[in-house]
């Protein structure tokens, strides 16, 4: 198509480069795609095909057993897909709203305290507070301790996300616009919900969906507050555990001796723990199609701007 | 204004990092106080009615659904009530959690009252009580757990003796389990008769990893099953200390263990000299280098028990399958018959070395009282009854009867499919001899599984911990070298008569004199 209207096109390339590109795009798209195709495929090998010839595209067998296993005997699954979907959708919801009101104040130039709040969100991105004393401040001051609230919390505000979504109400809402709709005489919350937040879906939604990502792939939060309450797992950190188990197990083999083959031996299989990868994967893979039309157009908007 | 604002929160800001940065110590604290408690011994708990606590423990390594942890809490804190008006919560850790979370929880200064410890995760035990986390346990035992105090070894109690926030005391409570450590060949006994061999003759004579026989057994499996069987299946570090026969030092696990304690294979408590040396200077590690290259030149190592990255996932498997000759084995007691159900061949283990108890041993599993309870005496009398009585020690680790696991007529029990929602680390809780047998393992399987551990001999060097932490620089360097070229030394993967003057060079160059000749001094001084 290109190579027959290439005198009308501004910012086309000749056919041999054009295919060049394509070729290097399909290598990376393959190497995008190929390691989950694996993954699945070793989700439906059989154990005595792992067992024997190793991860393979091939395997000797095929079985659904690592599946029925995981859905009949495996009910905190069910309960951490839950879990995981729940904190999600309330992270999402809740940390878009707060990151894309905090950025909107941050935007407006008739804001008072704009540096003051600009500096407090940019200081946190270059300094922390490092594990222990977050910890404290999180546990003790705060009580996230064995609740939804601990996985929910700390991920609520995203300095980096502010400073996007600042930077987009800046290239797409024009400050003459505000003061127009200030004069047609609406007030504060109406502009903000009824102008600007339609003209900065793109900004919102892709901030949405780096929060949702954040949510759906954190184990660490699990890790340090939800230990006897582990009900409240998410899938992320049923996965992360499972996998440090083995990975522990494997490493102190040398000193456990004979205890580790025992202890190692009550670990789910292989299959099994790529069962929980396709688990985790397929329902944050479907949630891109919802927002890529937002990033797209959010994409496009930044260049006709600029 | 602005400005000013933005200068009040700076400063604000940097308090905080300073009240921060003394969080640390401030965490240990509460190991004065309770320091102070311990000196002043609560008079005689039991005559007095006991007040109402809820104790808090973490335990290590468990497989517990929160379902089956809610079912069989309920019957375990229905007994607890009655015994000592306590409460138990428990903690279901996974493995590795020293890794990340307990760590956390220690210096966040957690409400937890009672942690699973041991010296070989990271040196967490001694580390830990050097720094004040646990609470010191001498004056409270007579008081407090004087069953417990009957019941666990001498030799056992000594080895739990380390060099604390409060001076050198118990810091923990032992566990009386497998400790002591074996080595053993791990033999496929099917195999062996198939190779047209007496397999209990051979086995009983004992096997030589540097005789002809030995290598002779080794060609004729490769040569029976063809090139792509590897018949000598190796974890590298386990070799090499039971060929050298030799054994870690507890507290060196920060450099990965280059040191090494030497002792009489038949023998271990004989006294041989009672010397750390640079091992890897020795005769003995040379000639075992050698050895194990010239066999891995033969296709009797797999490559992939040469690659750190593989080595386990492949010893793993190829054991579930049997299809090995020889393997490395620590041994516990009563493993052979365990593994010959599941690998489905004839499982043989052949001692190279007679069992020993060390240290490393003697702190495999323990549980320490952390500074931050509030109610140490109370948790010591916890762990007191969780080590002598039966009941209490089969409900927490079994499960509860008829929920868990059925007891037959001849009084062993046998699991049910539940068993595998609730399956906390046997070894991990404390006095495993006081459980039930299983059906599998026998009626008589705890008395034969004390007499075998209690007749190990203690190593010369008894208790010794090394103290690395003046050394730590060495120690992180002395680690980087080791990583790089003793895995594939003690695997056979390079030569060494390439490799090893190389890496000798470079162990000088990060310290290892210093490193041993401290060790030595620390030795010499702790035997007197």
């Amino acid at each position: 198509m290109s190579s027959r209207k290439k005198d009308l096109r501004l910012n086309s390339v000749s056919a041999g480069t054009e295919a060049l590109f394509h070729v290097i795009l399909c290598l990376f798209s393959l190497a995008c795609i190929i390691p989950f195709v694996f993954v699945v495929i070793i989700s439906f090998s059989s154990e005595a095909s792992i067992r024997e010839i190793g991860y393979s595209f091939l395997p000797k067998s095929w079985s659904v057993e690592a599946y029925t296993y995981a859905f009949r005997k495996l009910p905190q699954i069910w309960r951490s897909y839950f879990n995981s979907l729940f904190i999600t959708v309330v992270g999402t919801v809740l940390s878009t709203a707060m990151c894309a009101m905090y950025s909107y104040a941050l935007f407006r130039p008739d804001f008072r305290f704009r540096g003051f709040f600009n500096f407090l969100s940019f200081f946190t991105m270059i300094f922390g507070g490092g594990l222990v004393p977050t910890y404290i401040v999180c546990k003790q001051l705060l009580g996230l301790n064995e609740n939804y609230a601990a996985l929910i919390v700390p991920l609520l505000v995203s300095p980096f996300n502010i400073i996007v979504m600042r930077t987009f109400f800046k290239s797409s809402v024009p400050m003459d616009l505000i003061e127009a709709a200030t004069i047609d005489g609406s007030g504060e919350y109406s502009t903000l919900f009824r102008i600007v937040v339609p003209i900065a879906k793109p900004g919102i939604a892709t901030i949405a969906l780096l929060n949702a990502l954040a949510y759906w792939n954190d184990w660490f939060n699990s890790l340090l507050y939800i230990k006897q309450n582990k009900i409240l797992q998410p899938l992320q950190a049923l996965l992360m555990e499972l996998q440090n188990n083995v990975d522990y197990l494997n490493r102190m083999a040398g000193h456990l001796g004979a205890a580790a083959i025992n202890e190692a031996a009550k670990l789910p299989t292989q299959s099994l723990r790529m069962v929980l990868v396709v688990l985790i994967v397929v329902p944050i893979a479907c949630a891109y199609p919802f927002f890529q039309r937002y990033i797209v157009s959010g994409l496009a908007i930044g260049s006709v701007k600029g | 204004m602005k400005k000013l604002l933005a200068l009040l929160l700076a400063l604000t800001m940097v308090i905080g990092l300073v009240a921060c940065g003394s969080s640390t110590p401030a965490a240990t604290k509460p190991a004065e106080t309770a320091a102070a408690g311990g000196e002043t011994p609560a008079a005689a708990p039991a005559e007095k009615t006991l007040e109402p606590v809820t104790l808090k423990i973490w335990f290590h390594g468990s497989t517990v659904t929160p379902d089956a942890s809610e079912k069989v809490l309920k019957e375990v804190n229905a007994y607890l009530n009655e015994k000592l008006n306590v409460t138990l919560e428990v903690i279901w850790g996974t493995w590795g959690d020293f890794d990340t979370a307990t760590v956390t929880a220690l210096t966040g200064g957690d409400d937890v009252d009672m942690y699973f410890t041991c010296n070989w995760s990271a040196n967490e035990y001694n580390k830990y009580a050097r720094d004040g986390y646990w609470v010191r346990l001498d004056d409270l035992l007579p008081t407090c757990a004087p069953e417990l105090l009957d019941t666990i070894p001498q030799g056992i109690w000594d080895c739990a003796v380390t060099d604390g926030y409060d001076g050198k005391g118990i810091y923990a409570v032992p566990g009386l389990k497998d400790t002591a450590t074996q080595n053993c060949w791990d033999v496929n006994g099917t195999l062996l008769a198939e190779l047209g061999y007496d397999v209990d003759a051979v086995c009983a004579a004992g096997l030589d990893y540097f005789s002809p026989e030995f290598e002779e057994m080794l060609q004729k499996a490769k040569d029976l099953k063809g090139k792509d069987f590897y018949p000598l299946l190796i974890e590298a570090a386990v070799l090499e200390r039971m060929v050298t026969h030799s054994s870690i030092i507890t507290g060196d696990i920060g450099s990965g263990n280059v040191l090494s304690y030497y002792y009489d294979a038949e023998h271990p408590s004989k006294d041989i000299g009672s010397t750390i040396v640079n091992k890897f200077a020795t005769d003995e590690f040379a000639k075992f280098a050698a050895k194990t290259y010239e066999y891995a030149q033969k296709g009797f190592i797999s490559p992939s028990c040469q690659s750190v990255a593989t080595a386990n996932d492949y010893r793993t498997a190829t054991q579930s399958t049997g299809a090995y000759l020889i393997g490395t084995q620590s041994y516990a007691y009563g493993c052979e018959i365990e593994y010959a159900d599941a690998r489905k061949i004839d499982v043989r283990m052949v001692p190279e070395t007679a069992p020993y108890m060390d240290c490393t041993s003697g702190q495999g599993a323990m549980v320490a009282i952390s500074a931050t309870s509030k109610n140490p005496e109370r948790a010591l009398m916890f762990l007191n009854l969780l080590n002598t009585d039966s009941k209490l020690m089969t409900m927490l680790n079994y499960g509860v009867e008829g929920y868990t696991y059925n007891t037959n007529a001849d009084g062993t029990i046998t699991f049910t499919d539940e068993r595998s929602n609730y399956s906390p680390w046997r070894n991990g809780m404390g006095n495993v001899r006081i459980l039930p047998p299983t059906a599998s393992e026998g009626l008589t399987y705890w008395k034969d599984f004390a007499a075998y551990y209690d007749a190990a001999e203690a190593l010369p060097m008894g208790g010794f911990i090394f103290d690395s932490s003046a050394l730590e620089t060495e120690s992180a360097a002395l680690a980087n070298v080791y990583a790089e070229y003793a895995f594939n030394l003690m695997s056979g993967a390079v030569d060494p008569a390439k490799v090893l003057p190389e890496f000798q060079a470079k162990l000088e160059e990060a310290g290892i004199n210093e490193f041993v000749a401290a060790a030595q001094e620390q030795l010499a001084a702790y035997l007197g």
